[in-house]
């Protein structure tokens, strides 16, 4: 370590600074927060309390409720909580009871909710990229910093840069965005909004101090890239985003209370009175579950945004260097996507799981009622997705030398994941009219519904996800010969591997026909085994046998074939499509409800439209998203000044560049 | 017809947008007139003609779905495959925003066809809710009695045909209703009425011999005895699930000595006797057999059903299934049933506290033995914690031989705080050895 020369030190004192100023913006609003927590009393664990924390707290509304007796001369009235069964002092209103009229739903000549409903979902869209981008930056920039190879440090370094520039500009849109919606709800639901306002009250301006905390971070952490290029203020500069990464999961988790107060509440009494104790109204029985979820959603969200801005920029490059650095980008945006989309399912499980514990009818509405088939329209979002991964994948084969030596087997993929596709959106029980069920002769169909049993339909996905890993091994073999001693063996034992991982797929689900329902529940269990174990073991052995392998030439980036760049945009707008068709069942599973149980809609809208009506909204709100984020990518490029770094090394090299399944 | 429609829809699309047009034209000409070189000039005047056409697209798109949005007739999509063309067709001949049109197409291609297939899929509306209103079952015909029977099965009436409907009781998520159809998880309750007679003849039935039982709830509650009529025996399918199951319906690895089935006076679903009546009602009247009268139902179900264990009817309002079971307010036996502690335990001093399903919770003496045992993984350093955990997280420690995932994990949530303290105090108090203490000091 030399010693730092004056401007150094002056940089590295603006870099601390900094940091504190940071620091000090991110506590601001637990200080805020205090009087409001204090006031409002603690909080209970996850699950629930436990008996001593209810039993004292119970013992301190009793003794509240004493006291207003003996000061105030007249009796502090003592709600039950309608999750957690505790008793608290009834601190609020009880939630309106709306009618059908201007008072309570005023309107433009247009159904209201469809106007929430969009600008909902676009600020939605907006927030999810801009807090799932920096989460990319902060992945990249890091591996950037650890990379010894200078000139790939450099090209992550850019990389991260471009993520970040194109967030900020979206950034101001989605604050543009959260201000239409409070004014769109404001206008058309004024007493629902005042109702949750009331409730929201204690951490509203939390919510709004954290924006100002992320806002100052964001800049800072931007404006400050030039600046705080080397040594120590490169690290305060990652750490930067890791303080900018935690205030935006903290806002996010503040919103999602609010959606998860409106599915669960708690924290109010029956009446919807709130009851003094701000924890118990923002950990509701779905806020966890829905959090993680959302967090999950928002980067694979953010993973197929990128990778289509990469698209664009690729189909529009005018050089080979150009083309080379975004068919790069296009690729790890692509993975990192794809690696948070396949935990999403399991979030989503348990989602659902905690769905049907909270109440059971609301889960069969979801999965087995009302809303039944908009399910079957996730499943085949689900198996586009995959189809697309692994068709970008065969391209992606195409830039390097020796990958068409793969070319000749994907016919045999192809066919497995049709009919891995076909199986898995098969369904079983569906909702069906009278005069349809007359016409089918039965509740199943008389040749299909013997065939969408849950084991068959897991062996289906599960089919594809396994072809899905072996693509991504192929393409780490792609333009190398393993050249380990043990390679013979290592090839046989992975594709024997595999087979076997099928046999027992195919076996097990062929096996759940025999077997009563409750009983082949269970077969899942085996399935997904053999999938993870090609996942764990399977990429773990490619990669051992990829150690010091013979390269057959280098990767190619920019030699792609245009139209794996469509596969890309594929990717992103039918992540972008799930996303607003989950959206849409997690929210219109409320039935006529504003919140859950508390307060009824009375708008002449509180019924739930067909599924035609919803996916045309759906598509609308799609291309409205695209239209827009594509005139920020135009913006973009307009403050374009330097050409993208050049960079041939092959990126295989680098752990983060390796596929999402591998990783 | 459709030509005549077409041009009305040109027609309309053109007094909509005709200031845009005139602005793409106007744009157009000046850039037009403005080039000096002729080779360039030939190349506008063709891209001018696409723009126009294009511009004329987009109009007729506009209109289209202003038109039928939300009118589910199938023309939506005509809107979104005129922009997928307008921009495959823009992208071919403007090289300059080539990506972006060509880009922007095949996401309007996409989401079009996305939207077709949401379209094309059966379209079930979620109407309004029906309004909540005071029954009053004894007073109504068996017809009317019937027709709540089915409401509260499948939700509404006539939507016993419906697949997926659901109300209530449900009785759907597991039982078939209908003859021939797929019933995995319980038995199909096609001729119910008729076949419960044959049921009382079933050689593990053992009528009015409820000792021999090989199950592990003889009675529905201590000399109850059992059914002897049809109705009775659906009175005690519903009471006591566990005093007779259907041969390949049990737990799994019972030997059908035990029933998945709950209670259905009991939490969550809690129908109330005159619910419970309405059901079995429907049972006869759908097959077109005389149901029994409501006061014959109702004998049947006080047969089995202690008085102090019989719901209220149902007071209507809002609420779902589900709910508090217990505030601790309740005599301790009250408590115990309410939360059902005794279906599957046996309860010392706790009347009718026979379960076999869970140990005997001789907790006093049971619980500093299993904290020390080697297997226990918990977090309790007490009896009374080793209680609390037990009652909250029954997975925390699973006493041997008997099977985990049995006992219910809501309790945190379904009983209060003062109701578990008060279990909590009875159980720590239970000493092998020694006499319960007296059920007084807990009421």
């Amino acid at each position: 370590m030399g010693r730092l020369n004056d401007g150094q030190a002056r940089k590295k004192f603006l870099a601390v600074a900094g940091l504190f100023a940071m620091g000090a913006m991110l506590v601001l609003p637990i200080f805020a927060a205090l009087p409001a927590a204090l006031a409002g009393g603690g909080g209970g664990s996850a699950g629930g309390p436990p008996p001593e924390v209810l039993a004292a707290q119970k013992a301190a509304a009793a003794a509240a409720a004493a006291s207003g007796e003996g000061v105030e001369g007249e009796k502090v009235e003592v709600g039950r909580d309608v999750y957690y069964k505790t008793e608290g002092p009834v601190v609020g209103a009880p939630a309106p009871k709306t009618a059908d009229t201007s008072e309570f739903y005023p309107r433009y000549n247009f159904e209201s909710r469809v106007l929430l409903w969009v600008a909902n979902q676009q600020h939605l869209y907006y927030g999810s990229f801009v807090l799932a981008v920096p989460i990319f930056c902060m992945c990249v920039e890091f591996a950037g910093m650890v990379s010894k190879d200078k000139a790939m440090a450099k090209k992550y370094d850019q990389l991260a840069y471009d993520f970040i520039k194109i967030s900020l500009t979206a950034y101001s849109l989605t604050a543009i965005l959260g201000g239409i919606l409070i004014f769109t709800f404001l206008t058309l639901y004024p007493s629902f909004f005042g109702y949750l306002s009331s409730i929201f009250r204690p951490v509203m301006h939390i919510y709004a101090l954290m924006f100002v905390a992320e806002s100052g971070v964001l800049y800072i952490y931007y404006y400050g890239w030039d600046k705080m290029r080397e040594g120590v203020m490169k690290w305060i500069h990652l750490s930067m985003c890791v303080v900018l990464n935690v205030i935006g999961t903290v806002l996010m988790f503040l919103a999602n209370s609010w959606i998860a107060f409106m599915m669960s509440p708690a924290g109010v009494d029956e009446q919807g009175r709130y009851l003094g104790n701000i924890w118990h109204v923002l950990h509701t029985a779905l806020w966890n579950p829905l959090n993680v979820h959302r967090i999950l959603g928002n980067m694979a969200f953010g993973g197929g945004v990128v990778a289509a801005y990469a698209a664009y920029r690729f189909l529009s490059a005018k050089t080979d260097e150009e083309r080379a650095h975004y068919d790069w980008m296009g690729y790890i945006a692509m993975s990192l996507g794809v690696a948070f989309l396949i935990p999403l399912p399991f979030a989503g499980y348990w989602l659902m799981r905690e769905v049907y514990a909270y109440r059971q009818q609301m889960g069969i509405t979801l999965m087995g009622g009302l809303l039944a088939w908009l399910f079957i329209i996730q499943a085949t979002m689900i198996g586009i997705l995959f189809l697309t991964t692994n068709y970008y994948l065969w391209q992606a084969l195409g830039r390097m030398s020796g990958g068409e030596r793969f070319q000749k087997y994907i016919k045999y993929f192809v066919f497995i994941l049709v009919v891995g596709l076909l199986v898995f959106i098969t369904p079983h029980t569906i909702v069906m009219t009278p005069a349809e069920l007359k016409a089918m002769g039965g509740q199943q169909h008389p040749v299909l519904g013997n065939y969408g049993v849950m084991s068959a339909k897991n062996g289906g996905i599960n089919a594809i996800i396994m072809t899905t890993i072996a693509s991504f091994i192929w393409y780490q073999r792609g333009n190398k010969m393993p050249a380990v001693s043990w390679s013979s063996f290592g090839n046989i034992f992975l594709i024997t591997f595999f087979v076997v991982a099928h046999v027992n797929n195919i076996w097990v689900a062929c096996y759940g026909y025999f077997i009563p329902a409750n009983v082949r529940i269970g077969l899942s269990i085996p399935q997904v085994a053999g999938t993870l174990s090609c996942l764990f073991i399977g990429t773990t052995i490619n990669l051992m046998m990829l150690k010091g392998a013979k390269e057959i030439g280098p990767i190619q980036y920019g030699k792609i074939a245009p139209r794996s760049q469509y596969a890309l945009i594929m990717l992103a707008t039918a992540f972008t499509w799930m996303m607003g068709l989950m959206g849409y069942i997690r929210s219109s599973v409320r039935l006529f409800w504003h919140v859950n149980e508390i307060m009824r809609d009375n708008s002449p809208w509180a019924y739930t439209h067909t599924i035609g009506f919803a996916a045309n909204v759906i598509s609308f709100n799609v291309l409205f998203f695209w239209i827009s984020i594509m005139f920020v990518f135009w913006l973009g490029t307009l403050g374009m000044k330097k050409a993208p770094v050049a960079v041939k090394e092959p990126v295989q090299a680098i752990p983060s560049a390796q596929p999402a399944g591998g990783s | 017809m459709e030509g005549v429609k077409v041009v009305e829809l040109l027609t309309d699309a053109l007094a909509f947008g005709w200031p845009f047009l005139a602005l793409v034209v106007g744009v157009s000409l000046y850039r037009y007139a403005k080039e000096k070189d002729p080779e360039v000039k030939k190349n506008m005047t063709f891209n001018i003609l696409i723009g126009v056409v294009a511009s004329v697209m987009l109009l007729v798109a506009i209109v289209n779905y202003k038109d039928n949005f939300g009118t589910n007739d199938g023309k939506l999509p005509v809107s979104l495959v005129l922009i997928t063309s307008l921009t495959f067709l823009m992208g071919v001949y403007f090289t300059n925003i080539s990506a972006l049109m060509k880009i922007g197409g095949f996401m309007f291609f996409v989401a079009a066809a996305l939207s077709g297939y949401g379209n094309w899929l059966p379209q079930v509306e979620g109407g309004f809710p029906p309004p909540v209103v005071k029954l009053d079952f004894q007073s109504m015909s068996g017809q009317q009695l019937g027709d709540e029977g089915e409401k509260i099965i499948f939700g509404g009436i006539g939507q016993s045909k419906v697949q997926g409907a659901i109300g209530k009781g449900q009785c759907p998520l597991c039982h078939g209703f209908n003859q021939g159809f797929l019933s995995e998880r319980a038995p199909n309750l096609w001729d119910v009425p008729a076949r419960a007679e044959e049921r009382l003849k079933h050689e593990k039935y053992h009528m009015n011999d409820p000792a021999s039982r090989d199950t592990v709830q003889k009675e529905a509650f201590a000399g109850s005895g059992t059914a002897t009529t049809g109705q009775e025996y659906i009175a005690e399918s519903h009471s006591c699930p566990n005093c007779f199951v259907v041969p390949g319906f049990g737990v799994k690895g019972s030997n059908d000595t035990e029933s998945p089935m709950p209670r259905i006076h009991k939490p969550p679903i809690s129908l109330s006797i005159g619910e419970m009546a309405a059901v079995d009602t429907w049972m006869y009247v759908r097959e077109g057999k005389e149901a029994p009268t409501y006061e014959d139902i109702n004998a049947s179900y006080e047969k089995f059903i202690p008085e102090a264990d019989r719901p209220k009817a149902s007071e209507g309002g809002d609420k779902a299934a589900g709910g508090v079971l217990a505030t601790g307010e309740e005599p301790i036996t009250d408590l115990f049933m309410a939360a059902g502690c005794p279906a599957c335990h046996t309860i010392p001093g706790i009347k009718d506290a026979v379960g076999k399903v869970g140990p005997l919770l001789m907790e006093g003496s049971n619980a500093p033995k299993r904290i020390k045992d080697a297997g226990y993984k918990g977090k309790a350093k007490s009896t009374r914690e080793y209680i609390t955990e037990s009652i909250l997280s029954p997975s925390a420690y699973v006493v041997t031989d008997y099977p985990d995932n049995q006992m219910p994990k809501d309790f945190g949530k379904t009983l209060s705080a003062g109701a578990v303290n008060k279990i909590v105090n009875y159980l720590s108090r239970l000493q092998e050895g020694q006499d319960p203490p007296p059920i007084e000091d807990f009421n």
